[in-house]
Parts: C-alpha cells; structure tokens; sequence
C-alpha cells in the first residue's frame, strides 16, 4: 500500500454517516474519500454522527487479500484489507484510515466496521431480503440463489418499501430486535434509507411454483442463520457473541419457511 | 480418557441441540442426544465413568453400548480436531 501525494490545494473536509444507529465520521485532508463517501451514502448521511471518528489518508492498493480481516486488541481494533487498513481505539472512539478512494473498498471497509459492532450490540448483519409491511420490517435468509433479489424486486413492484435486497441488519434495543436502513445491496442498487423498524419475522426462502408459509425448526433456522451472517471476526470471543446473540434471536422472533412463486408479488399476503 | 475440548471453540445449547462454532476453520457442527451429552460432560471435566453413567442414565442403553458409543464418538471429534489428547499430570 503506497500513500498518495497530497494535492497541492490542500482540501479539508469532513463527513458523517450514521448507519444502524452507530455514528462513524471521517475527516480528511485529501478530497477523494470524502468525495466518495458523500456520493455511495446520501442517504445515511448524518451532521450528527458521532461515536466514531476516522481521520482517513488516500493509499493506492489492491484488494487481495480480499477478505477483511478484524482483529480486537484490547481495546484497539484493526480492520485490514489489502487496499483498506483501519485502526479505531475503542474506547477513545477515534482512529485512522488508511484507504483507496474508491466506492468498493470503503464498502468493504463499512461492512467490516458495522459488522463488528452489531455483533457487540446483541445483533447481526445478515445477508437476506428485507421488507416493510405495516410498521414492521420482515427478513428473509437465503444464500446466493435463494431469491433474496428476486422477492425484493416483486416487494418492490407491489409497493412494498424493501428495507435491502442483500444485506440487513439487526439490533437488540429495550427487549426486542429491531432491523435498521441498510446502505449496502444486491442488483437493485438502492441507496436505502435510514430508519428503523421492529423485526415482525423471519423468514428462510425458497423459490417455488406456489406460494407457501410452513414451519420450521429451530436447529434448522440457526443453521441457516449462522451461514448467512456477515462476520470477519474469526475471534474466539466473536464466536461466543454469535451464539449468544443467535441463541436471542431464536427466542424472541418468529421463524417461518417462505416458498414463494417469482409470478408476482401476491406471497406478501402470507406475510 | 485424556481429551480435552479445544480451547478455541464456542458452543452453546439452542433449541436442545448443541452447537459448535470453530471459528478458526469457519465452520459449524451439530450435535444432540448422547453426542450433546459427552461434549457438555467433557467440558465439565467429567471422567469416562461419569460419562458411561450419564448415557445409561438418559437413554437407556447397557453398558458395554454407551462405551462403544462413546470410544465412536470420541474418535470422531479427534478425527474432526475438535477434542485433542492432554497428557496426563
């Protein structure tokens, strides 16, 4: 990873992002990350972010390795990529960003970060489908394949708001889980919006020829849980966290298996 | 019987079945009944007497059956890496 020459017109400038209720603010002095960030996240962008603050630097880099690794050390945590590398002091809030100025890597960056503390605040990011029906938001597990795009294209086209194609995310707040705006999707390439609503269900997917709402055991939606959780923390500890936090979810929200017909958008009244 | 679990391993008991998350190879496992049983008593340091006593107990085999059912599953967690032998103090 080489750092890039500051331009000669020094360039300032700041941005704050509040995505699942964590506030995460990165100033710079350098314009492209910036830059980037105010267009990949419009909609999540917050004057009020606060909680964690990255003073970010423009490195030229590639992505392999291209899986993030995230490392907890006491309480400094680093979050690396070959074309991203973060340390964030958690206890001060504050760190620095070493990045790419591109939409790619500072996503990777993002989902490792908010990933992380999700999981330390009782709740998950999921790869799955999201949808809003009456107040309350409904997910829908499944890996590649599953249908996840494809339900929310027909949600969508029904009217349904789609909270994400892709990947949602979950808190435990008061008692009860709640599924927050999510800036990070599929083939709709939304920019989402923040907002929260509390967890109605969830539903494990599978494409058929008619739509059809069955049961479904508990070993069998934590398998397809755990599978379907975004996680980069191979840590001991982040493991524990999992099964605690899946161990919640499993108590507290109703599981149901969803086939559903690709013909239109009428599985929503099974919902 | 000197094995021990792997310190590195989460497990925890979900809608009666126990599972196993190796974080380090990505990967999970699933166990119940007798399975369950002997990881849990293995945790708590059990010997392999307890452990013979506690299968009769809750599923009603004989003994010479919970033996080799445990010398099986034993075998098994070696084989997958989850238990590994401890020399004896």
């Amino acid at each position: 990873m080489k750092q890039v020459k500051k331009a000669p017109d020094a360039f300032s400038g700041s941005v704050g992002l509040a995505i699942a209720g964590f506030g995460v603010e990165f100033k710079s002095d350098q314009p492209g990350i910036i830059s980037v960030l105010k267009n990949r996240y419009p909609e999540f962008a917050s004057a009020a972010a606060a909680g964690h603050r990255f003073e970010t630097f423009e490195v030229s880099g590639r992505q392999n390795p291209f899986k993030p690794a995230v490392v907890l050390s006491g309480s400094s945590l680093k979050i690396k990529r070959g074309d991203f590398e973060g340390v964030l002091d958690l206890g001060k809030g504050s760190g620095t960003l070493k990045a790419a100025p591109n939409e790619q890597c500072l996503d990777a960056f993002l989902r490792s970060l908010i990933s992380f503390l999700l999981l330390r605040s009782s709740g998950f990011m999921l790869h799955s489908a999201g949808l809003v029906k009456k107040g309350k938001a409904y997910l829908f597990l499944g890996k590649s394949g599953a249908g996840k795009s494809t339900l929310s294209k027909l949600a969508a086209a029904s009217g349904a708001e789609v909270v994400s194609d892709e990947i949602n995310l979950l808190r435990f707040e008061k008692g009860h889980f709640r599924a927050y705006g999510s800036p990070f999707w599929g083939e709709m390439r939304s920019d989402g919006r923040q907002g929260n609503w509390p967890l109605g269900g969830i539903f494990l997917l599978k494409k058929a020829k008619i739509n059809r709402v069955g049961e479904v055991r508990a070993g069998e939606a934590l398998k397809l849980l755990l599978r379907c959780l975004v996680n980069f923390d191979k840590s001991h500890a982040a493991a524990e966290l999992v099964l605690k936090n899946a161990s919640r979810l499993l108590a507290k929200a109703e599981f149901s298996r969803l086939e559903f017909s690709k013909a239109d958008g009428s599985f929503l009244g099974l919902i | 019987m000197n094995l021990q679990i792997r310190k590195d391993l989460a497990y925890r008991r979900i809608a009666g079945e126990l599972f196993i998350v190796d974080s380090a190879k990505a990967e999970m496992h699933e166990l119940n009944g007798p399975a369950a049983l002997i990881w849990e008593g293995l945790a708590a340091g059990k010997t392999e007497r307890s452990l013979i006593s506690a299968i009769t107990a809750e599923f009603e085999v004989d003994e010479k059956t919970a033996c080799e059912d445990l010398e099986a599953f034993l075998k098994t967690m070696q084989k997958a890496g989850l238990v590994s032998s401890v020399q004896p103090r």
